[in-house]
């Protein structure tokens, strides 16, 4: 659509969507690339209105489980790394992202990968995860509704029995959930990025969550107030 | 030898395909000399992670032992995925400067 009717579904004026443009707050599409107008994609309005994490969160945390949205579901971890690629050529083109849009991509890779590995059979209603990101607003937020940390990491270490715990040893300790594999270390790759880079992530499984701030190697883990049985990671960049 | 990775693909990130790239080089790597090099070339390549790295980079040097290069290392995400791949096998890789 263009630019008036955009104003008119955002509620602002269409000088404040030429300079949120001009910002890369909200990035208007131009006609043939080079074109002078702006228009806009009626899903990118859409997303921009929404807030990708509070959708990804509900549906963690629903009692009732259902399934996502099309543009959001990977049932699989075929489609969820076609469009893992997607979004790498979407950083890449992004300014200022030119040098960090490998970290973005290796970290959600490994995030949403790990979902995958960790919960192949044993997904407990809605196969796959939840994958959504908004390139204005500088974040990507995934989800699962699969085992979560503690009771992948319970079949190799049986001691463990609170989710607290699970989370600091799933970013602090290799050890892998896919025992009798002698590996595991995704979220220690993480961690280790977002100490080395201006990301910054929240992670929420079982009744814990975890957040680590862009350049700083300490995690902050407490309880979150919320219980579900799956994994919740929010990305801003 | 040398092995370009960017042949595998550019965005290399799972741990399943990391899996089979091995399994299906494999072959290849039956020619190698007793002495010889291996090169293993990131030039190209756009995202890589641990994950992939560990099925791949892992059997390789357990293979080759000391005769694993690494060469063109400078992405970001392969340089920190080497790094953490070296802490958790608790080997040095050889690079190329």
């Amino acid at each position: 659509m263009d630019i008036r009717e955009a104003a008119v579904l955002i509620g602002v004026s269409v000088d404040t969507l030429r300079r949120w443009d001009k910002k890369g707050k909200l990035l208007a599409i131009r006609a043939g690339g080079k074109g002078t107008h702006r228009f806009y994609r009626k899903s990118d309005l859409e997303l921009f209105l929404m807030d990708p994490f509070s959708l990804a969160r509900s549906w963690a945390l629903s009692p009732n489980p259902y399934t996502p949205e099309n543009e959001f579901y990977c049932p699989d971890s075929s489609i969820f790394l076609g469009r893992l690629s997607k979004l790498e050529t979407i950083l890449q083109k992004t300014k200022d992202l030119e040098t960090d849009f490998s970290l973005i991509t290796s970290v959600v890779g490994e995030i949403g990968n790990n979902s995958f590995d960790h919960n192949l059979g044993n997904w407990l209603d809605i196969n796959g995860i939840f994958f959504a990101y908004d390139i204005n607003k500088r974040m990507v937020v995934l989800a699962d509704r699969g085992l979560g940390i503690l009771q992948t990491l319970k079949r190799v270490r049986a001691g463990l029995n609170d989710d607290k715990t699970a989370l600091k040893v799933a970013f602090t300790e290799v050890i892998t959930g896919r025992a009798p594999e002698d590996r595991g270390n995704g979220l220690k790759y993480v961690r280790k990025v977002i100490e080395k880079s201006s990301m910054s992530l929240f992670f929420g499984t079982g009744d814990a969550q975890l957040e680590q701030k862009s350049h700083s190697y300490e995690l902050h883990i407490k309880k979150s107030g919320n219980n579900f049985h799956g994994c919740l990671a929010l990305i801003r960049f | 030898m040398k092995i370009d990775i960017k042949k595998f693909g550019t965005t290399l990130t799972s741990r399943q395909l990391g899996k089979e790239a091995f399994a299906a080089f494999r072959p290849s790597l039956e020619g190698v000399g007793e002495n010889e090099i291996v090169e293993v070339d990131f030039e190209g390549v756009n995202t890589f992670s641990p994950s992939w790295g560990a099925e791949f980079l892992t059997p390789l040097v357990n293979m080759f032992q000391g005769r694993v290069l690494l060469k063109n290392t400078e992405n970001p995400s392969v340089k920190i995925s080497l790094e953490l791949l070296e802490s958790i096998i608790g080997k040095k890789f050889s690079s190329a400067r």
